[in-house]
């Protein structure tokens, strides 16, 4: 929806899927999946990946479906820039604290953070603290926060803000307070106004 | 690159019944594709393409009621889904599930309807009359593209019912009862029917209004290992309105 095919910059759909170790990580093996399924050229980053048999089937359905995946990641920005039409940050999710300062992440942020093509985040930019925000961290130009949105969206300065959690039950929903926006027809995303 | 290859016509193909079964098969070995995640996206296209049919608004009775029956294997299982999601989408869905499979599957998914508050239903409606007075829609999700041979009890006296039904019926892939390949004349009309995957044979025999096409998970590979010929779906999706 932020990138629709017709509106990339790029000859080709090419998108660039930075997925981190964790579930976060996994979400991007989904992503990528799907944005393949809807004719983007999806690439992927795995470097550290998981032993878990779900994600190890994940990769496995992305590799059958002809999805790339890059055996470093180039430090040399211009690089993603020139080959990518956007980056979708799975690298990090809630768990960031623990993950930020290991390698390879802490590596793969401080590319992100200076690339110049839009950054989708995967609910939390990775890096940032999930309550606090981040400065000096990635700044994307998209977040998908998922289920519902976590505190350190308030700090998020980016064009678009989509929340993914049409399938909570209602009473999680009442439980929590979430106070979920409604979700038009039958999407399973739904864009939240930016604040004024 | 396009991804749909189209053929003389329509050329879109439908399938044998082994041949479903194959493309089932290669999606699990070959492709590590779980049961769950398919069966998620299939019962979401089905509660997609009810949504795009049958909007909450058109509805005649009170609230949008819908039956759905569900029978003992992976058709009944995508039918929870599709409670789930109809339940999701503003519908009041109602379950009956009279033979449920001992597995982790089928009885998680029992439970997130449960926990949805979608009730089950203890028995079936004797009389096609209280379905037609309470609900504005069936979901027939009985028997899938493995079926074969005979029909056995409660399913019998349960399709003998809905033949007589006059609200829409909307079956998921196979119209239940019918053979996979031939059809059946004398069996269910559904007005809606969601093939899966890809179409099967039966569906050449479908005189419904509404044939989508749902279970947008297909890699290309695999389509074109089999010639399906997949017209493509609009953006992003998850069902294809095919008449």
């Amino acid at each position: 929806q932020a990138f629709p095919l017709p509106s990339l910059p790029r000859k080709q759909p090419t998108v660039l899927v930075v997925c981190g170790p964790a579930q976060n990580g996994a979400i991007g093996l989904v992503c990528a999946r799907h944005l393949r399924i809807f004719d983007y050229e999806p690439t992927i980053f795995y470097p550290k990946r998981s032993p878990d048999p779900l994600y190890r089937d994940l990769t496995t359905q992305c590799e059958k479906m002809d999805i790339p995946f890059l055996s470093y990641l180039p430090t040399e920005v211009q690089l993603i820039n020139d080959a990518y039409n956007a980056v979708v940050d799975a690298v990090l999710g809630a768990e960031g604290e623990m993950g930020e300062g290991r390698e390879p992440c802490a590596a793969i942020l401080a590319t992100l953070k200076h690339i110049r093509i839009p950054i989708v985040s995967l609910d939390v930019p990775s890096g940032w603290d999930v309550e606090a925000g981040s400065s000096g961290g990635i700044s994307p130009d998209v977040l998908v926060s998922l289920s519902a949105p976590k505190q350190c969206a308030r700090r998020f300065l980016g064009r678009q803000h989509f929340v993914a959690g049409r399938f909570l039950p209602y009473d999680v929903q009442k439980k929590f307070e979430l106070n979920p926006p409604e979700y038009p027809g039958t999407e399973c995303v739904v864009a939240l106004r930016a604040p004024r | 690159p396009s991804r749909a290859m189209q053929g003389p016509s329509s050329g879109l193909r439908f399938l044998g019944q082994e041949e479903a079964q194959a493309i089932d098969q290669e999606l699990f070995t070959e492709y590590k594709f779980s049961v769950d995640q398919l069966m998620e996206l299939a019962g979401l296209s089905c509660a997609t393409a009810i949504a795009k049919a049958y909007p909450p608004s058109s509805f005649t009775t009170s609230q949008p009621a819908v039956l759905v029956v569900c029978g003992p294997g992976n058709n009944g299982g995508d039918g929870l889904v599709c409670a789930r999601h109809l339940k999701m989408f503003g519908y009041e869905p109602t379950i009956y599930y009279p033979k449920r499979p001992n597995k982790p599957l089928f009885e998680g998914l029992s439970t997130q309807c449960q926990k949805m508050d979608i009730p089950f239903l203890p028995e079936f409606p004797t009389e096609a009359a209280f379905i037609d007075e309470l609900y504005g829609l069936v979901v027939d999700a009985i028997f899938g593209f493995s079926f074969k041979g005979e029909v056995r009890e409660p399913f019998g006296s349960i399709l003998s019912t809905l033949e007589r039904v006059t609200v829409p019926i909307a079956s998921i892939d196979i119209p239940s009862g019918w053979d996979v390949e031939k059809g059946k004349a004398d069996g269910l009309q559904p007005d809606m029917l969601i093939s899966l995957t890809a179409p099967k044979k039966a569906a050449l025999h479908f005189a419904g209004r509404y044939h989508f096409l749902g279970g947008r998970f297909v890699p290309a590979a695999l389509q074109k290992k089999y010639s399906l010929n997949l017209p493509a779906y609009p953006e992003t999706d998850c069902v294809l309105q095919l008449t």
